[in-house]
């Protein structure tokens, strides 16, 4: 029966077990010395019979004492339920109920599927600047930090692949048309930073668009600004 | 809401209009106003300082909208913008 095994080792169980991780598995540790785990095991082998999907490991709990210890195994019989390496149940004592009932409930339950599946490619890797929180920072100069962390910042609803509002994502295209290289920061993260930004650029609305550490505007100016020239300018400084 | 007319004097009123279009996008609800303003008032101020202005100018008006969107052009500015459109 290939789906029963007397474990002989802890790199054998590491061995069995990690054939196929998807698949239940039930461990039975037994004493010769203890007369209950005689019936455990028997109803181990029936289980395993009418059950070919699911593993059943014998575990003599003395002779592989490492593997009873690692599962905090006190008493037989014991059985321990497992898909791959996460634990589903623990039974101590010969109760054959409930184990059969254990067995029969984690058997049926499918194995882990996907909840979605793509082709595509990973996304490529965001431009954000991963931030360490400094709680000694205050806000002006977390701002000032902000405002400086590349040659141009983008303060925005959202992030360019996922931008939460029409004006930040018609900010993002119109950078990314004029291929020019930005960070961001999602406003939508920090409430100091979304207000602060509003008083210190005297500007009342987001995105807003920073070139070397300084206010140059929101959707409309970077529009006009693109149409009018002033833009190649100010990002030729 | 916004009366159309009221946003026209104000603007009128208060710089020099060589060209002045306004489009109320809300259908007709004055809650949404788009403008292109054509003055030689704009002259030697960046994009930035003027939008700020005319932002500051219709302070009270742009508060009681949903949204205000601006283009400005000084005259020499919009008669190139007018080439390009042909």
């Amino acid at each position: 029966m290939s789906n029963y095994h007397e474990v002989t080792s802890p790199s054998h169980f590491q061995q069995l077990l990690s054939s196929d991780l998807n698949r239940v598995s039930v461990l039975n540790f037994w004493a010769e010395w203890a007369e209950p785990c005689k019936q455990m095991n028997a109803v181990t082998v029936e289980l395993a019979n009418k059950y070919p999907s699911v593993l059943f490991l014998q575990i003599e709990a003395e002779a592989q004492s490492d593997i009873s210890e690692s599962f905090d195994i006190e008493s037989v019989p014991s059985l321990i339920l497992l898909r791959g390496h996460t634990l589903l149940q623990r039974i101590s004592g010969a109760d054959a109920p409930a184990l059969t009932t254990a067995v029969a409930k984690f058997a049926s339950s499918p194995s882990i599927n996907p909840l979605s599946r793509t082709d595509l490619p990973p996304a490529k890797a965001s431009n954000a600047v991963i931030e360490v929180a400094d709680p000694s920072e205050d806000l002006e100069s977390r701002m000032t930090r902000l405002m400086n962390q590349s040659k141009v910042v983008l303060f925005m609803k959202g992030s360019p692949d996922a931008p939460r509002c029409g004006f930040s994502r018609r900010m993002t295209g119109l950078l990314r048309d004029q291929k020019v290289d930005f960070t961001h920061f999602d406003i939508l993260s920090d409430e100091g930073v979304r207000q602060g930004l509003k008083k210190r650029n005297d500007w009342p609305t987001f995105p807003q668009l920073i070139v070397n550490g300084e206010f140059v505007g929101g959707l409309d100016i970077v529009q006009e600004m693109v149409e009018n020239g002033e833009f190649v300018e100010t990002l030729a400084v | 809401m916004i009366n159309l007319a009221d946003l026209e004097a104000a603007i009128r009123t208060a710089l020099p209009v060589s060209h002045l279009e306004i489009e109320d996008q809300s259908s007709g609800c004055g809650e949404s106003y788009a403008i292109v303003l054509v003055s030689e008032a704009f002259d030697g101020k960046n994009t930035l300082s003027r939008h700020r202005f005319v932002n500051d100018l219709l302070k009270a008006q742009i508060a009681q909208m949903h949204a205000f969107s601006q283009k400005t052009f000084t005259p020499k500015q919009y008669e190139d913008y007018l080439a390009k459109q042909c």
